[in-house]
């Protein structure tokens, strides 16, 4: 995971010295005195070494502009307006968690005569893993980050003089208990237990850390509208960003999307009514799931979105989209 | 970030170690510390002499005995009708106090777990000593506040490694001593191995 070293001196013989990030322990190769980093409180602060340069940031925005489903001539029509780097810090947390996950699972049968049995299947899960978690340290604004991708890198405090540094906004508290709640909610889901009736997880703390993170902030025009997008001082890849849409192939997708959903949802009435059989009730679901995955894809009109934006929720659902399927089925039945 | 050279809060003696281990061993007055940004914090500790006969590579791992009141309020099992039996005929098992050994190097989960039960359901009999005979020993990775966390962790695992599976446990465990303990161990291809 963390792949980070910060270059130091030893305070004994002088001798330069390089400590991982997170390590609070280090031995000096020259004269095997053993040192000790203390840290602000307990959080040790590391500065990622930008880089890229200007050139290279804009040039991962205009391939940016090139990828999906953007307007088409956005590469050609797109202008760079502002480009400039600056640090966000970042909490960077690891966490172990431990513990069991009792319950059970349901599993329903049907044998060839078509008597359906379900059988409950007992399970005690232990869970046991590290975790890292991240998340923001300042207001955002709307660049559309929230976490932190990439945690190896080089580091150096040096850039922190010459870039603008957004200061730290939150609690280390807040941001450890939140890694705690993640911690907990990844040990109980990998656990698989649908049903559970005990549950006792503990998540620790091992080692909390604050990342000042190199982003270019690329702002561009189209057709008069201003965009803004995000990329990785680090690695050179787009975080987020906002970019337009190509009318013609939404349009296009939408118009397939309702009319293959529409189909299939009054075939499947259909189906039902003519030959009375339960069957047709899948074409109803399926004509529904299509419905409500073209809205999913497409809500935010012509606009793509990319990143942690306010506005953008996690992508389509499918079991969400599944289980509005089966209470349609449900009610109708 | 602040480098500072780890000096002995005992007798003031530099620290020099081969492993990032931060239980600092003092060569010169054998006193264990550990740091924080509160500063040093001694750490009461014992050392477990290796059997003589034990062949292979040998080192010391260090574990966290906590003297543990466990008491179990209720359980539900389903299934390990013959052990649930056995144990309403010995008069019931509803806990009580328990040396819990929770491992303090950093172990893979299958190890931390096969150590952690063997040794708490069989505590290692030794004599104490407090040097470590030029035996090296494994960095301690596990803090006592999260030994202590990690000891409900352990007690809840001894319930479930009985026949049956658990689906209930209502508990109270109370931790009223933790000690640093060093056990010799050899190692194995299938893992590291108790070597007293």
């Amino acid at each position: 995971m963390g792949d980070i070293t910060v270059g130091l001196n030893c305070p004994a013989c002088g001798g330069a010295i390089t400590i991982a990030e997170g390590e609070s322990v280090v031995n000096c190769q020259y004269c095997g005195s053993t040192l000790y980093a203390e840290g602000d409180k307990g959080v040790q602060t590391i500065a990622f070494k930008n880089k890229l340069d200007e050139r290279t940031a804009i040039g991962a925005a205009q391939a940016w502009w090139g990828k999906g489903f953007k307007a088409r001539d956005l590469k050609r029509t797109g202008a760079v307006t502002e480009c400039y780097p600056i640090y966000i810090p970042f909490w960077d947390i690891r966490t172990r968690v431990a513990g069991w996950v009792c319950g059970y699972e349901e599993r329903t049968r049907s044998d060839s005569k078509g008597n359906t049995k379900t059988e409950r299947i007992y399970k005690e899960e232990m869970v046991l893993m590290d975790l890292a978690y991240s998340e923001i340290a300042c207001d955002p604004g709307d660049l559309g980050l929230r976490s932190l991708r990439n945690f190896s890198g080089e580091s150096t405090f040096e850039d922190l003089d010459m870039i603008p540094t957004f200061e730290s906004t939150t609690s280390r508290d807040d941001a450890d208990a939140h890694a705690r709640s993640d911690a907990i909610a990844r040990g109980r889901s990998s656990a698989h237990v649908p049903h559970i009736t005990f549950e006792n997880l503990h998540a620790l703390v091992k080692r909390t850390s604050m990342i000042y993170y190199p982003i270019w902030v690329v702002r561009y025009t189209y057709q008069d509208r201003m965009y803004l997008l995000t990329v990785d001082g680090v690695t050179g890849q787009v975080l987020s960003g906002r970019a337009p849409g190509d009318p013609l192939f939404q349009s296009l997708a939408v118009t397939a999307g309702t009319s293959i959903g529409g189909l299939a949802a009054a075939g499947g009435v259909l189906f039902t009514i003519n030959t009375g059989s339960e069957f047709g009730i899948a074409g109803v679901i399926l004509g529904f799931i299509i419905l409500g995955a073209t809205y999913v894809f497409f809500r935010h009109g012509s606009e793509i979105i990319q990143g942690d934006f306010a506005d953008r929720k996690k992508g389509p659902d499918m079991r969400q989209l599944g289980n509005i399927g089966k209470m349609i089925g449900g009610a109708y039945r | 970030m602040k480098i500072i050279q780890v000096k002995c809060p005992n007798c003031g003696q530099a620290i020099y170690q081969k492993t990032k281990d931060e239980m600092f061993l003092c060569q010169n007055c054998g006193t264990i510390h550990y740091r924080d940004d509160k500063g040093p914090h001694r750490v009461p500790f014992e050392v477990a002499p290796p059997n003589p006969n034990s062949g292979g590579q040998r080192f010391y791992m260090p574990f966290w005995r906590l003297r543990c009141d466990f008491h179990i309020r209720s359980r539900d099992v389903q299934g390990g009708l013959l052990h649930k039996l056995a144990t309403t005929l010995r008069g019931g098992d509803n806990g009580g106090n328990l040396y819990i050994f929770v491992p303090a190097a950093e172990l893979d989960t299958t190890t931390f777990r096969r150590l952690a039960v063997a040794l708490t359901t069989s505590p290692p009999q030794y004599p104490v000593r407090q040097d470590f005979g030029g035996i090296e020993r494994v960095p301690t990775a596990i803090g006592q506040d999260e030994a202590i966390e990690m000891a409900d962790f352990v007690a809840v695992t001894l319930e479930a490694e009985k026949p049956g599976t658990l689906q209930y446990l209502d508990y109270e465990l109370k931790v009223l001593e933790a000690k640093l303990i060093y056990l010799p161990m050899v190692s194995t291809p299938s893992g590291p191995w108790l070597a007293i």
